[in-house]
């Protein structure tokens, strides 16, 4: 279980994601769900930052189903797996989101501490809270289980990492989003399930 | 909703007044971009005025001949002719001027005529019998590759395909158009192709997600 971090301000909002009479697992992959939770979570976090972003449906679209093709190819046979899956498809949903940014900050945030990830960068913070969100509602409704936030997560040479390399490969986001859930990414493949299974086994 | 369609059917009447709008539209839009109508004296200049107001008037009466109907929320299969008819018309209005062309003239007419119960061979009908009308090449350029027309008729055919309540109708049709956008080369390249089994395909792969 990830550590949990008292100093942490991060906020996850998952209360204020859509309601659906669906399962979430069902509801996340029908894009009236998807767009719509985004949408929320963006003015909302937009509004605590003070910062107003700009949202483009089509990359959001495509991002979106990138993101399918991702888990279903990656989904593993074995049932056991689940609950780990479960965790990496919010990375993998982080990585589809950074690979064509559909949200672009219209100003610099005004609410925002001058050394925070959010004043930072603030559409990979955005995007980033957002996958942490839909992760953290999932896993409480599927395992009952509240999701904590490694300390890294208040470090911003982590967020600062995180976008230098994912400029280069967004693959490298995937890692971030298990990194900040507790976990020791394989960083070679970090977007690759199966070999990440087998770094935290070995 | 009923009670509606066993009404005689004003459709080709209907149909009418919405050429004759268009063409009073594409006629005014025409006279301002080709004539500087501003620019001229006395009547010669109030010529796009007038042709605005014929294109209001013709409006009002095609909404008094019948009232707009609100796409129905059956699945297509469900539906019947002259309800496709009457939703692709509406649903085809909307996702176009989404798309940045609300100009355009859509033929409910030859919505019925195109029906069909096989969604992937509909697609194909649909441009076939010409329902959008009146495309002009730089209203089809504001989908990458000139794709308007069938990324048009995809999205809304995605849309009848899904499962919706009345309340996601409007939120469902936006985001079919997301979906048709975001896959428009593949949609482009297998309706002018016209491979069918493409075609069904991507249904296939994306009515569950809209």
């Amino acid at each position: 279980m990830p550590g949990w971090c008292p100093m942490s301000d991060a906020r996850l909002h998952p209360d204020q994601l859509p309601p659906s009479n669906e399962p979430l697992r069902i509801a996340v992959r029908r894009l009236r769900w998807f767009k719509s939770a985004f949408f929320n979570y963006v003015e909302t976090k937009g509004r605590e930052i003070g910062c107003k972003f700009s949202v483009d449906d089509t990359k959001l679209a495509a991002a979106f189903l990138r993101w399918l093709e991702a888990i279903e190819r990656q989904k593993p046979a074995d049932k056991s797996q689940r609950r780990d899956f479960f965790e990496f498809a919010a990375a993998l949903m982080l990585r589809e989101l950074t690979a064509d940014m559909p949200v672009t900050a219209q100003s610099a945030p005004t609410r925002a501490h001058r050394d925070s990830a959010a004043a930072f960068w603030p559409e990979g913070y955005c995007c980033t809270l957002f996958c942490l969100s839909v992760h953290a509602a999932a896993m409480q409704q599927e395992f009952h289980e509240a999701t904590d936030l490694d300390p890294a997560f208040d470090d911003l040479r982590h967020w600062w990492s995180f976008k230098e390399n994912t400029r280069q490969d967004a693959g490298f986001s995937s890692g971030f989003l298990q990194m900040l859930l507790g976990h020791e990414p394989n960083w070679l493949m970090p977007d690759v399930f199966r070999l990440r299974l087998q770094s935290e086994l070995g | 909703m009923t009670s509606l369609f066993q009404q005689p059917d004003v459709l080709p009447l209907r149909e009418a007044l919405r050429g004759l709008r268009f063409l009073l539209r594409r006629g005014g839009e025409t006279l301002a971009e080709t004539l500087g109508v501003e620019n001229l004296p006395g009547p010669a200049g109030d010529l796009a005025e007038i042709a605005e107001k014929a294109s209001e008037l013709a409006s009002g009466v095609v909404r008094s001949v019948l009232p707009q109907l609100p796409p129905p929320p059956e699945p297509l299969d469900h539906l019947t002719q002259t309800q496709f008819g009457a939703a692709i018309y509406v649903a085809l209005r909307t996702v176009l001027k989404r798309l940045g062309a609300p100009g355009v003239l859509v033929s409910e007419t030859s919505a019925r005529a195109a029906w069909q119960a096989d969604p992937a061979r509909l697609a194909l009908s649909l441009v076939e019998h010409r329902v959008i009308r009146g495309l002009l090449a730089h209203a089809a350029e504001q989908v990458p590759g000139g794709a308007l027309e069938p990324v048009a008729i995809f999205a809304v055919l995605l849309w009848l395909q899904a499962a919706r309540s009345d309340a996601e109708n409007e939120a469902v049709l936006d985001t079919a158009t997301d979906l048709a956008l975001a896959k428009a080369p593949e949609i482009a390249a297998a309706m002018a192709s016209a491979d069918l089994a493409r075609i069904e395909a991507l249904f296939a792969r994306l009515v569950p997600h809209v």
